[in-house]
């Protein structure tokens, strides 16, 4: 049976999609029981754990799913705001078509149809066109003066303090986790998060703990939630085969073969003539394997993990010599462990023994863990990477409680990195002369934002009123470091605020020195390094300066900003051009953040509203309009259980006029969200979308057609 | 075509008017109360097919027992079902205050009574809700598709009446008094707007 791909039949499985979604949306969200068809029961608040879990055979409900889960692997976040963005942007394309699509469906003729299907194509592209031109310019334009950064800047170096990360870490477990839990959980990680970063740790710490979550968690279930902590060292998921304690320094060395000697190698044959022959080639093999012992033992060896089970004949002599045995080690331990110390396996010769065994590592302990009735091996490694191993042991009443909790923590780490990270915007930008009045505003606006600083910390309030802040009503519970130091007006200001300050600024020194993870910034942060500033943040200096010149990014230099000493000349040539595209380049620095609730949905919004009003194209028009109000739908949702002065329409309309008259938002919610993961939101649903519109007619078939028939045509789809 | 041609249509595209945009209102409530309903049915484990429904274009579930479901048509009214004055003491008033405006002889009843669901749920008839919250009540009466359309309400308030009255006078509940005498009181002003008519 075909049917017809319509925005009607996404539609109505995207509103049933939301209707289980919304109910666990935000800090106001509920739990969400499902039940699977064979019995068991989830209890969840997890948007992609929750869609994972329904049975669903329709087509666009399986693409809906496949692209949340494809954008949750890869951000950790946002699959409830997903969906629910997408909803509203089927029922704002329903709207506009509608009054085309009066006449029903089966009365139409070939060629209303095809010219629908004609339509939605140039619609989605549209929509692609939009978000890879238009949506990049806006949020380097214009929404990048409202971003708060997670690190509080010094002059040399970015700190990142531990109030910081957990307003970010409580605002995104409080969606995630069931409210008796988030708190604790949100606290687990920033002590987790804490533990294992160095001052010099990147990125890649990120990628580490991204790719090895599994072999850094233990999950133990029938203790309560509270009972999770956070061990040093590695907690590896087997048990000794031999323990023999000691004490002191030991080497341990990773063996990926049996060590004992086989009768025979492979490809070689073995022939035995008479019972005494076999006997002495087991004799042999004896002395040999312990011989080996005896040789490890030597070389203070006292552990050995093994990635394959070794014989009993191994075991024996090891016990005999005091070495310690794990076998049967998964591939991945094995490499994570070779990854953080960086060693090599032992291979055994077959010809000499006494070789040197140079592919050992010290280890600072190694002991035995028991955790409710299993066991575990306890090793205390010492790393030779940027990463500091720490596991974590996370507690449960249920299995299924605790594998939420690990994919939660999964998910924050993912998000996390994507924080952490710059995010490069690439834009064509058609420029014409006389019609740049967008940047007058935008010069005037930086100065101002600029002269804010507000400092991240609770405790400290009053003496920042000496420093000349304006807005001092504002002092919220939390307050935040804005950094636009790529703003060569900017740095004379930031510097002389930050000079007065410096000593206040990261008041956790005082109280916990451990607490604050200083960083050097990475080689393409703007802070330090000056030939790195130049690719990035070429167009934006270039528009703050001069209101009406266009500079190629060839032709630019840019200040440095506070304290280097080393500061250069800023430079630009001007271009008399009338229309011409300019391809530009710029950054989201990592770190950027906004506060919850709806703060980046709000903004985003305002602006499409404006550029729609100044915008000359018809399809970007409609299609900003068709963004800025499916956007709404997010915060309406999130604020739907409020009223009165919390309600939705009255945030909305006291945000208003603080952004027509250029000021700073207000938010008195505490929580920051990351701005990047935001973003990633938005153009996976409008991809996703694409993907949808494009889909003519949906042919159902009962089996997998074979290999040998060529696929019909682009517009089958199969399931 | 929408975007393109937006320039010509909006010359000639017109606000809906107050009765179009209270049927779109009534559109997307129903709407939004079936996606509800199908969303409760998929948590509890049953499975969203690729088809939907012949009659209202819904889509279909399945539950465990492989059983077809379609949550419009089993579950909901459809869009006319309470403007059904058989089934509907609310529709039955609304009826006749409609008719002693435009003083017309005979309601134009016919087609309505034929568009009855095979299986109408008791609860969301309007009139009768109230009284079977304690127990099971009577089916509604099979209406004859031809037969006087006044008549019929009448002789359905007076069952409902007589049924209520019985049900108060056995009732120890509180609550189920005063939602039968609510009930009866319906029932009562129908009756008597019903007989206003035929004079």
């Amino acid at each position: 049976m075909a049917v017809a791909g319509s925005v009607k039949t996404a539609l109505q499985v995207a509103e049933v999609l939301e209707a289980i979604v919304s109910r666990c949306v935000g800090p106001e969200g509920r739990q969400v029981l499902c039940t699977k068809p064979t019995g068991e029961v989830l209890l969840s608040r997890d948007g992609g754990r929750l869609l994972q879990a329904l049975q669903l055979n329709h087509p666009v409900a399986r693409i809906i799913v496949a692209c949340v889960s494809s954008h949750l692997k890869k951000t950790g976040d946002g699959a409830k705001t997903f969906i629910i963005f997408l909803c509203h942007l089927l029922r704002g394309l329903r709207a506009i078509t509608e009054k085309d699509s009066l006449i029903p469906e089966n009365f139409q003729t070939f060629e209303r149809r095809w010219k629908t299907c004609c339509q939605w194509k140039f619609i989605s592209q549209a929509l692609l066109t939009f978000q890879t031109h238009v949506l990049d310019y806006i949020m380097d334009q214009y929404l990048s003066r409202h971003f708060l950064s997670i690190f509080s800047s010094s002059a040399k170096e970015r700190t990142l303090c531990r109030s910081s990360l957990e307003l970010l870490l409580d605002a995104y477990f409080c969606g995630r986790v069931g409210r008796n839990n988030h708190k604790f959980i949100s606290q687990l990680m920033c002590d987790y998060f804490f533990k294992c970063m160095t001052s010099e740790s990147g990125t890649e710490v990120f990628e580490l703990v991204n790719d090895c979550f599994v072999e850094l968690n233990v999950s133990v279930t029938g203790l309560p939630v509270s009972e999770s902590k956070i061990i040093d060292g590695l907690v590896l998921h087997r048990d000794f085969s031999v323990y023999c304690p000691a004490d002191g320094d030991m080497r341990v060395a990773i063996v990926r073969e049996i060590i004992q000697p086989l009768f025979s190698t492979s490809g070689s044959e073995f022939v035995l003539n008479s019972e005494a022959q076999f006997q002495t080639s087991q004799i042999w093999i004896m002395e040999r394997t312990k011989s080996i012992m005896k040789h490890l033992l030597s070389q203070n060896v006292k552990l050995l993990l093994s990635s394959v089970k070794q014989s009993d004949l191994v075991i024996y002599y090891a016990r005999l010599s005091g070495i310690s045995v794990v076998d049967c080690l998964s591939s991945e331990e094995v490499s994570f462990i070779q990854r953080i110390i960086s060693f090599s396996p032992f291979v055994f010769p077959q010809a000499y023994l006494q070789c040197e065994i140079s592919n050992t590592a010290l280890v600072k302990f190694c002991k035995r863990l028991i955790l409710r009735s299993k066991r575990y091996v306890h090793l205390g490694l010492i790393s030779t990477c940027k990463f500091v191993p720490h596991c974590i042991i996370l507690c449960g009443p249920v299995q299924g409680l605790v594998e939420q909790h690990e994919s939660a923590l999964y998910g924050a780490f993912k998000m996390l990195q994507q924080l952490f990270k710059d995010f490069d915007l690439n834009y064509v930008k058609k420029v014409n002369a006389q019609s740049d009045t967008l940047s007058p505003p935008l010069y005037k606006n930086s100065r101002k934002s600029n002269q804010l600083l507000r400092i991240c910390n609770h405790p400290i309030r009053k003496p920042y009123q000496g420093t000349g802040i304006k807005n001092n009503d504002e002092l919220e519970k939390t307050q935040y470091l804005k950094i636009h130091s790529n703003l060569p007006v900017s740095t004379v200001e930031l510097e002389t605020h930050i000079s007065f300050s410096a000593p206040k600024m990261m008041p956790t020194d005082t109280v916990q020195t451990d607490e604050i993870w200083k960083c050097l910034p990475p080689e393409n942060k703007r802070v330090t390094d000056d030939s790195e500033l130049i690719e990035n943040n070429s167009t934006r200096n270039s528009i703050t300066e001069n209101t009406r010149i266009e500079v190629s990014y060839e032709n630019f230099q840019v200040t440095n900003s506070a304290g280097k000493g080393s500061i250069l000349p800023v430079k630009y040539k001007s271009l008399e051009t009338t229309c011409i595209s300019q391809s530009c380049c710029s950054s989201i620095p990592a770190g950027c953040v906004l506060p919850v609730g709806g703060s980046f949905e709000i903004l985003l919004h305002y602006y499409l509203i404006n550029y729609a009003k100044k915008c000359q194209r018809l399809e970007e028009i409609m299609v900003s309009k068709l963004i800025a109000n499916a956007l709404l739908g997010i915060p309406q949702i999130l604020y739907k259980q409020k009223k009165g002065y919390d309600s939705f329409p009255q945030v909305f309309l006291r945000t208003l006029p603080t952004l027509q008259t250029d000021q700073p938002m207000i938010n008195c919610q505490a929580g920051l969200e990351s701005v990047i993961g935001k973003y990633h939101v938005l153009t996976s649903v409008l991809q996703c979308l694409t993907k949808i519109l494009t889909i003519d007619l949906i042919i159902s078939i009962k089996r997998q057609p074979s290999k040998s028939c060529e696929p019909d045509s682009e517009d089958e789809l199969q399931y | 075509m929408a975007l393109n041609g937006a320039e010509v249509d909006d010359f000639s595209w017109e606000p809906p008017t107050e009765a179009e945009t209270k049927v779109l209102q009534a559109r997307r409530e129903r709407q939004d109360r079936i996606s509800r309903l199908m969303g409760d049915y998929l948590l509890r484990g049953y499975r969203m097919l690729g088809e939907t429904c012949a009659d209202c274009g819904t889509i279909l579930l399945q539950d465990k027992q492989r059983k077809i479901y379609c949550v419009a048509c089993q579950e909901l009214d459809s869009d006319v079902d309470k403007d059904n004055p058989a089934l509907n003491a609310q529709a039955a008033l609304s009826q006749a205050r409609e008719h002693q405006l435009a003083s017309a002889t005979e309601p134009p009843l016919g087609s309505r009574l034929t568009a009855q669901p095979p299986v109408p749920r008791p609860e969301h008839c309007e009139g009768a809700a109230a009284g079977l919250k304690a127990a099971q009540g009577p089916p509604p009466p099979a209406m004859p598709p031809d037969a006087d359309a006044v008549a019929c309400t009448q002789t359905a308030l007076l069952q409902k009446l007589t049924w209520a009255s019985a049900e108060l006078g056995s009732s120890a509940s509180l609550e189920t008094s005063i939602q039968l005498c609510g009930l009866i009181r319906a029932c009562a002003e129908a009756l008597h707007s019903l007989k206003q008519l035929q004079h």
